[in-house]
């Protein structure tokens, strides 16, 4: 066996600075596996593209003309045609198979011997078609459509807090559970700088996942996703990082961070966030959409057809997100350094 | 009720300095490396450890008692790793649960939980990165703890596929890699094989003899005795017994001990076991049912007392110290597992 240590010709001191960058250099070597739960958001964001790429693809796409009127069969493109004067007036001559698929409402129905009615008839029935006919309505409704169902629905809703719990839930819980917490909690490192450095390990992943997920899904989407990706990610990436604190304080604190997560996430972040009322302010969800719909009204677009409660203004949104994202690391931080680990007991 | 080995004062152990000396109690010196002052962990309602009061200043200090007597606890406490909920823990005046106190300490935990998918030597690189050394201390002190430990040649494996004596010392190392002061070593001789432990008994003692504190837990005292004559003997939480063997064994005879005795002729075996010159006083329970022995010299009243119940052919149906400590102070004398 060799000698002892201490004979070593040359003393080097140690850093405690030196320490944590490793332990963040290690926190993030451990989190490169996609895990359990990673795995399922990767199916989600899979299912999610492929859903947004067909629909993209479709005849449809995400604009309003190329989608059906309910209960008629036509399309909205179709409709507004045939309620124009040459659509309402060629209505009149065509054979009964010609005719809109449609019950026809008495109003649209031409009355030439009343030149002033049939004026103003006609004039407010152009509107529709009108209005389809504006670029800029076509593609602010194919964006907001867009926004409302992926972006706000399935990203914000679903899949970025799925890949920020599979990382940041697992930088403290997987230690936990494999029992390995001992030798990060018996180095010469503050408690907090452990549950700090952790935290900053795994959140590059969680920053990768998340907006590489978001840009994934928006570029699935053609041009309106583009255009939400262009407005939108930072938005995303400051849940992103919101989310990673709360998932990695659910880490720290719960035996089963992945389950309390999902609880947390599902019938919290969703629902509550979902809800009219003052109890969405408690959501970080709520904050993420009231920064997208100030984005959007900021770039121009009528933000307020995303239907979202009493958004709040953007300065709010970031400092709330913030405040979120400090306390939530500086009650960890507490807690970590208070606790008592016997997972192997 | 603990045997009178013990005081409430802190209880010195220092082998190195007092090898042929009884056993010193008196209050926190310069030398002090690890003190529990009147410690005491609850976990929620269970007590883990009560009222431990324990200063060691040097050499190799054995820590023995049963599973649930409180070692891990006590080491635990050491490292930092828990609060005690009464009493204060110190580590060179440091308090243990302070991350300076951790540079003091280097601990081997009887987990065997590790990275699996790192080699040996890439582990224990990274536990002396985590202690602050640069890459190229840390993998120059990697090195020489892995040397130290005698797995040099076999450090590039991967953790997953070593033996359990290899992960063994493999923890070993990472504990050595900073040169702590106090080595905190749970069951480390655990899994290791007769040549190995040879080799890691002589490599504690040099550790010893170089100036560093070692606190060696451990349920085997067979294996402790070939390392240090100081133990801390811990039964049911607390510190049953402090000193070399020879002390507990001389103070255990001169102390004497209830112990508990039904058998199918009370009346019988109570006038024969008075006869027998260790025991001082019988008390036959009014029902008749069994009988109190209160004896000295415990390893000649067991023996004297088999004796007597073979030749008696009475049936035993129990025979039980009423001391808890001195319960398993007597398993671990009489070559027990800590039961008796």
């Amino acid at each position: 066996m060799g000698e002892p240590l201490r004979h070593s010709s040359l003393i080097v001191h140690p850093s405690s600075f030196t320490a944590f960058l490793a332990l963040v250099g290690l926190a993030f070597r451990r989190q490169w596996r996609v895990r359990g739960v990673g795995w399922v958001g990767l199916a989600l964001l899979g299912l999610t593209a492929g859903v947004v790429a067909l629909v993209t693809a479709g005849p449809a796409g995400w604009g309003l003309e190329g989608q059906r009127v309910r209960r008629t069969g036509v399309t909205y493109r179709a409709y507004a045609a045939q309620l124009t004067p040459e659509g309402r007036y060629a209505a009149l001559t065509a054979p009964p198979e010609e005719l809109p698929p449609r019950p026809v409402h008495p109003l649209e129905t031409p009355s030439p011997l009343d030149p002033t009615r049939e004026g103003l008839r006609s004039l407010l029935l152009s509107v529709p078609h009108a209005v389809l006919s504006s670029d800029r309505f076509r593609a602010d409704w194919a964006f907001l459509n867009f926004t409302r169902w992926v972006v706000i629905g399935a990203y914000l809703g679903f899949v970025l807090p799925l890949f920020t719990l599979a990382y940041a839930s697992g930088a403290l819980g997987t230690e936990r559970e494999a029992r390995t917490l001992v030798w990060l909690l018996t180095r010469p490192i503050p408690r907090w700088a452990v549950y700090l450095g952790t935290l900053l390990g795994t959140l590059p992943w969680c920053l990768v996942f998340a907006g590489g997920g978001f840009a994934g899904v928006c570029l699935a989407g053609g041009g309106p996703g583009r255009e939400a990706l262009r407005v939108f990610w930072p938005a995303a990436l400051a849940g992103a990082v919101a989310f990673a604190a709360i998932f990695h304080l659910v880490g720290a604190v719960f035996r089963r961070p992945v389950v309390v997560g999902l609880v947390y996430v599902f019938f919290f972040e969703y629902l509550v966030a979902a809800l009219p009322g003052s109890l969405k302010l408690l959501s970080v969800t709520f904050y993420a959409r009231s920064l997208m719909y100030n984005e959007a009204l900021a770039a121009g677009f009528p933000a307020d057809r995303l239907d979202l409660s009493q958004p709040v203004s953007a300065a709010t949104a970031w400092a709330v997100l913030a405040v979120v994202t400090a306390a939530a690391t500086g009650l960890g931080m507490w807690l970590f350094t208070r606790a008592e680990y016997r997972d192997d007991v | 009720m603990g045997i009178p080995i013990t005081t409430g004062a802190p209880t010195r152990v220092d082998p190195a300095r007092h090898k042929d000396s009884p056993l010193i109690t008196g209050h926190c010196s310069r030398n002090t490396r690890l003190l529990f002052e009147h410690v005491s962990k609850w976990y929620g309602s269970v007590l883990a450890l009560n009222q431990v009061t324990l200063e060691l200043t040097g050499g190799i200090t054995g820590l023995v008692g049963a599973n649930g007597a409180g070692k891990s606890t006590l080491l635990r406490l050491a490292t930092g790793q828990l609060r005690p909920t009464l009493g204060r823990v110190t580590v060179r005046g440091t308090d243990a649960r302070d991350w300076r106190a951790r540079r003091l300490v280097g601990y081997s935990p009887d987990l065997d939980a590790f990275y699996e998918d790192l080699s040996g030597r890439e582990f224990v690189r990274v536990m002396a990165r985590l202690c602050g050394y640069d890459r190229t201390e840390a993998t120059r002190r990697a090195d020489a703890a892995l040397d130290r430990v005698g797995m040099t040649g076999r450090a590039d494996r991967r953790l997953g596929g070593y033996s359990k004596g290899m992960r063994q010392r493999v923890k070993l190392a990472q504990a050595l890699l900073h040169d702590p002061e106090l080595l905190v070593l749970d069951e480390p001789l655990s899994g290791i094989d007769p040549v190995g432990r040879q080799e890691l008994l002589v490599l504690f003692r040099e550790l010893a003899a170089g100036g560093q504190c070692l606190l060696v837990s451990s349920h085997e005292l067979e294996a402790l005795e070939k390392l240090t004559n100081h133990v801390v003997v811990m039964a049911r939480g607390r510190v049953a017994a402090v000193g070399t063997l020879q002390q507990i064994r001389d103070r255990l005879d001169s102390f004497p001990l209830s112990v508990r005795v039904e058998v199918d002729r009370p009346r019988e075996a109570a006038r024969r076991l008075l006869a027998l010159p260790e025991v001082v006083a019988v008390e036959v329970d009014a029902d008749g049912a069994g009988l109190v022995v209160k004896a000295h010299h415990p390893r000649r009243f067991f023996a004297a007392f088999g004796r007597l119940a073979v030749e008696g052919g009475w049936e035993v149906r129990r025979l039980e110290p009423l001391d808890d400590s001195a319960h398993a102070i007597l398993g671990y004398l009489l070559g027990g597992s800590g039961r008796t």
